[in-house]
């Protein structure tokens, strides 16, 4: 039977020096869902999966990945993980042919057959060496790497970085469609939101070392809202439930919340009328990590698992 | 484990090459020409093996791939941080010691018992392919947590004034003929952990006790080395 959470992270904390990298990071990743682990550049994404991977000890917490501990059994966990690394350095001497030949004696499972087929849908050219591969062309090859042992799931560590805005769409219609329709879990880190938002089934927003918010994708667009009143009711928005951003400008006031059906009931009690406008994933993970920053400087991050 | 030792063995052969041919050249040249004692010929061929090859092999292994990202790709495989270690320790000992022993052959060719015999050609070349190893070993733990080659060739360089310093450049002053360490001023362990009493081991100084104290050493050397490539490598914040 297989495990229903692919990843558990509870209570972890990684310091480097004096900076808190990750503080009390708590995240549950259902099996089989598409999972987009979001946060800006630095917030601590690449060291939370370098830790699914055992490659990082934490400095207190517990990491299950399907099921193993990571740093117990490490060589288990990448046996069975898929892992592209954000920027992921090849082995620029060797050909094409001769990585996937390298690589695929690392995996007892490793399809030569997949490995081939993959080869040939991403169009790589096989006698070319690494070190002449386009970006393109390199991702291409770190996904077949982390695909053609068919892991259960597959972990991408910010895989768009640096490839142009058609590449990217591309990777994400043909790969994440396609793990999704493989029943793979897929565990994506990105701070491009707009890239995601049309794949992932739930999201957790990282801040400061802590997950700010995780839910389903579907669940945070209904219930994160932004709500357009005149300026006079600003007395009002300005104490909403859970509000996260708010800003007096051309005589209105705008304010993101978010939970809807909380908030809206006490910004109608103003009397004034209140314009409820919907929001896209950039535009709520912006009010979670600019706005709730600027609303609650203090505010301890809190986990509300939804998903 | 084979798959680790294909991959250093195509990224290092051209140093096996190189110290071959650099090493080789010397002993025969020296050795045709006869412009010197030719022990002096193969002491210099040793020791220009035994301060080039360790340095252009520690430097090249660890940092050369951390500086370049691939590290990284290769910890993050299926595979036990200790067989990466591993398969760079024999391929840089295969660097170290194959130049020298080859150096060794060509003496032997061109010198077969002319001046000196066999055997103590053989303790010539012998006792620098063990200063070389250790040598080496002491470079793979200095540089195991250097972010570049250059950096770490620097290193490499420090590790040899260090024990060139310590052991006074081999030579004690009262005994300078007998180039005794034992009699030199440097403390005990200094000397006795410096890779060059394989080369002057002092009067009262019994060569496995030497060896035993070398080994023991790197062995030291190899988990702090194995530890600095385990964690070192991947802790950077993201």
């Amino acid at each position: 039977m297989s495990d229903p959470s692919a990843i558990e992270i509870h209570g972890v904390a990684k310091r480097f020096g004096r900076k808190q990298v990750l503080d009390d990071l708590n995240m549950i990743v259902p099996a089989g869902k598409t999972f987009a682990f979001l946060g800006r550049n630095g917030a601590g994404k690449t060291t939370a999966i370098r830790m699914l991977l055992g490659l990082l000890k934490p400095d207190r917490g517990t990491v299950r990945v399907l099921g193993m501990d990571p740093q117990e059994e490490p060589l288990k966990v990448r046996q069975r993980v898929g892992y592209l690394a954000e920027d992921q350095a090849m082995f620029g001497w060797m050909r094409v042919s001769e990585m996937i030949s390298f690589m695929a004696p690392f995996y007892p499972t490793w399809d030569a057959a997949w490995a081939k087929d993959l080869a040939n849908r991403f169009e790589l050219p096989m006698r070319t060496r690494t070190r002449h591969l386009s970006k393109g062309q390199g991702v291409r090859l770190g996904l077949l790497l982390a695909l053609a042992h068919r892991p259960k799931l597959v972990i991408l560590d910010d895989p768009t970085l640096g490839l142009d805005p058609i590449m990217r769409k591309e990777f994400l219609r043909d790969v994440v469609t396609y793990l999704q329709g493989e029943q793979v879990t897929v565990f994506f880190s990105s701070h491009l939101l707009y890239e995601i938002d049309a794949v992932a089934d739930s999201v957790a927003i990282l801040d400061r070392g802590r997950i700010v918010r995780q839910a389903e994708t579907e669940d945070l667009r209904n219930r994160v809202k932004r709500l357009i009143a005149p300026a006079e009711a600003q007395s009002v928005l300005r104490d909403l439930p859970g509000l996260l951003d708010f800003a007096l400008a051309d005589r209105q006031v705008t304010a993101v919340v978010e939970d809807i059906d909380a908030a809206l009931p006490v910004a109608r009690s103003s009397g004034a009328s209140i314009e409820v406008i919907d929001l896209n994933l950039d535009e709520i993970f912006e009010a979670y990590v600019i706005g709730r920053r600027k609303e609650q400087p203090d505010a301890p991050a809190h986990l509300e698992r939804v998903a | 484990m084979r798959q680790l030792i294909w991959k250093e063995w195509h990224e290092q052969r051209w140093k096996l090459g190189f110290g071959c041919v650099v090493l080789c050249a010397f002993a025969l040249i020296g050795l045709r020409t006869r412009a010197v004692p030719d022990e002096s010929i193969m002491v210099g061929t040793c020791a220009l093996g035994v301060l080039l090859l360790p340095i252009l092999t520690a430097a090249g292994l660890i940092p050369a791939e951390r500086g370049e990202g691939t590290l990284r790709t290769l910890l993050a495989l299926p595979v036990a941080p200790w067989k990466v270690l591993a398969a760079k320790a024999i391929l840089g000992a295969m660097l170290c010691a194959g130049p020298i022993l080859a150096a060794a052959i060509v003496s032997l060719l061109m010198a077969r018992g002319r001046e000196i015999s066999n055997g103590a050609t053989w303790e010539i070349y012998g006792r620098a392919v063990a200063v070389a190893l250790f040598l080496f070993a002491w470079m793979l733990w200095s540089t195991a947590r250097s972010p570049s080659e250059g950096r770490a060739a620097a290193l490499c360089v420090g590790v040899l004034i260090l024990w060139l310093l310590a052991t006074r450049g081999l030579v004690a002053e009262t005994h300078p003929a007998r180039n005794g360490m034992a009699e030199s001023h440097a403390p005990f362990m200094l000397w006795a952990i410096c890779p060059f009493v394989l080369v002057f081991p002092p009067a009262d100084f019994a060569p496995m006790e030497a060896l035993a104290l070398q080994a023991v050493t790197v062995a030291v050397l190899w988990l702090f080395a194995l530890r600095a490539l385990k964690f070192g490598a991947m802790e950077e914040q993201s």
